[in-house]
């Protein structure tokens, strides 16, 4: 096959993961987050409502696209495709096995983190080119805590980084292969557990996930950004919050637990079901997230920065020193003992 | 300790994921309602399925919102003729007023609390149309017969 034939494959996978995902995760949410509050979540679309959200898209694609009066129609227009265009970027450095991947990225963890960084650009496109004030609350607020919880979401990953030395997401899941005292399976989140609860903390800000959905506060905001958004547009900007918690989540099972890995099965007897146990650990990631969702409710704006700047930043300095002077004991061991 | 509040909360999710959910399937599952329960008024029937209602007009006088309205006929020998007995569900506020005023126990406040309807038209329910009202002496006269069967001949009109 010619390599750009190959690449295109590749970009209709991703893109086909991504719709899936979405299709997958609405209904689960709406199932988690019905059962966790003692109720039954969607019932009537198939059997055990398996066929709702399959159901809203085809809604979502037949619907008026609803221009209002006022808006900045470049933007307006823009906004959905530059929120959606790097939710599908980022699934390119995943390793879902050691074959399984998009691309074999050198600088995969930061490439995803980068592209990440563009969707909040998006939401604010959304957010003012909807010419709506609630809109446009959403819009800067979802700026203001994205950018501000992208320093500790990249410092949190940092240690693990360290102890690694690469940021090819596989090479960290490989660091991972193997078993402490000979029955710990050698993950990073048991020697890294503060960098874990940081990047989980980070993660749900960056994600715009309660408790701190901010950006979309139905009580206050209406919908935040997304409200003057109607069919196919808001189709994108739905889609690219649910992608972009798979992101998040297969970044923190690559990270901190093990990607493919199981414990006390070898890297090689798990190789051919790898994309299986790696995506079943990034949908139990992912029920994690909606367990807090359906749990917490939204913190103020005030509070988050605060939690953000004053608390998560510091901390995560702290723990990047803390890894910094065990590793250098570490290999200066012998000779201070010695 | 600082943050085992959080963890207090999870708890209490997945205890209630484990549960199961206490939803009443609506439309296919309906719940039994309370004995007293004040739904849509409704006519009483004696057991050969005429009328309790004596066309006395105590309900009427009762009703706050003015709701209800008999459409009477008194015939030559005083004997009453109930052409309509008007009721406007979309207005009644169930507050059983006039099934308290009903000295004869003719009306009651019924269950059907399903009274949802596409034309507002149909709002306005007609509870008796053109059947003969009980005769209160008659019912006056039964009534201690039944309750009372070891009560003494006679009775008040006797």
């Amino acid at each position: 096959m010619s390599p750009a034939l190959v690449i295109v494959l590749r970009i209709l996978a991703a893109l086909g993961l991504m719709l899936a995902n979405g299709v997958v995760l609405i209904y689960m949410l709406r199932k988690v987050l019905g059962h966790l509050h003692l109720r039954l979540g969607p019932v009537h679309v198939g059997p055990k409502g398996v066929f709702q959200t399959t159901m809203d898209v085809l809604k979502l694609l037949s619907k008026e696209d609803v221009w209002p009066s006022g808006v900045d129609r470049a933007l307006f227009y823009l906004a959905p495709m530059v929120v959606f265009v790097p939710s599908l970027m980022a699934y390119a450095a995943l390793a879902f096995s050691e074959t399984w991947r998009i691309t074999d990225l050198a600088t995969g963890l930061l490439y995803t983190f980068a592209v990440l960084s563009i969707v909040p650009i998006g939401i604010l496109m959304a957010g003012w080119a909807s010419a709506n004030k609630w809109s446009l609350l959403g819009g800067m607020r979802a700026a203001a805590q994205q950018i501000a919880y992208e320093v500790p979401l990249l410092l949190s990953v940092l240690p693990v980084v360290m102890i690694v030395g690469s940021l090819n997401l596989g090479d960290v899941v490989l660091a991972q292969d193997g078993m402490w005292l000979g029955f710990l399976p050698k993950w990073f989140v048991l020697p890294q557990l503060p960098a874990f609860v940081l990047f989980a903390v980070a993660g749900l800000v960056e994600l715009n996930q309660t408790p701190f959905d901010m950006s979309e506060a139905e009580s206050e905001l209406v919908s935040g950004f997304a409200t003057e958004y109607s069919a196919m547009k808001f189709g994108l900007l739905f889609l690219s919050e649910f992608s972009n918690s798979f992101v998040i989540s297969a970044l923190g099972v690559t990270l901190f637990f093990g990607g493919w890995l199981v414990p006390w099965v070898s890297s090689e007897a798990i190789q051919p079901i790898a994309p299986v146990v790696f995506m079943i650990k990034v949908y139990i990631g992912i029920f994690v997230m909606m367990w807090i969702r359906g749990t917490f409710p939204r913190v103020r704006i005030d509070q988050l920065m605060q939690l953000g700047w004053k608390w998560l930043i510091p901390a995560s300095l702290g723990w990047i020193m803390v890894t910094g002077l065990v590793m250098k004991l570490w290999q200066l061991g012998p000779q201070v003992v010695g | 300790m600082w943050g085992t509040g959080l963890i207090k909360g999870l708890a209490i999710t997945m205890r209630n994921l484990a549960r199961g959910p206490i939803t009443v399937k609506y439309p296919y599952e309906k719940l039994e309602l309370p004995e007293r329960a004040r739904w849509a008024v409704a006519p009483k029937f004696d057991a050969s399925g005429n009328p309790k209602c004596t066309a006395c007009m105590a309900c009427v006088r009762a009703c706050p919102d003015y709701i209800l309205d008999l459409e009477v006929h008194t015939a030559q020998d005083k004997s009453k003729h109930v052409e309509h007995f008007r009721y406007e569900v979309g207005a009644c506020m169930m507050c059983g007023l006039c099934v308290e005023a009903c000295p004869f126990d003719a009306i009651e406040m019924s269950h059907d609390y399903e009274l949802a309807v596409t034309d507002p038209e149909a709002l306005a329910y007609d509870l008796l149309t053109d059947v003969d009202a009980a005769s209160p002496k008659r019912a006056r006269a039964e009534k201690p017969a039944a309750e009372k069967p070891a009560a003494e001949g006679g009775g008040p009109d006797a």
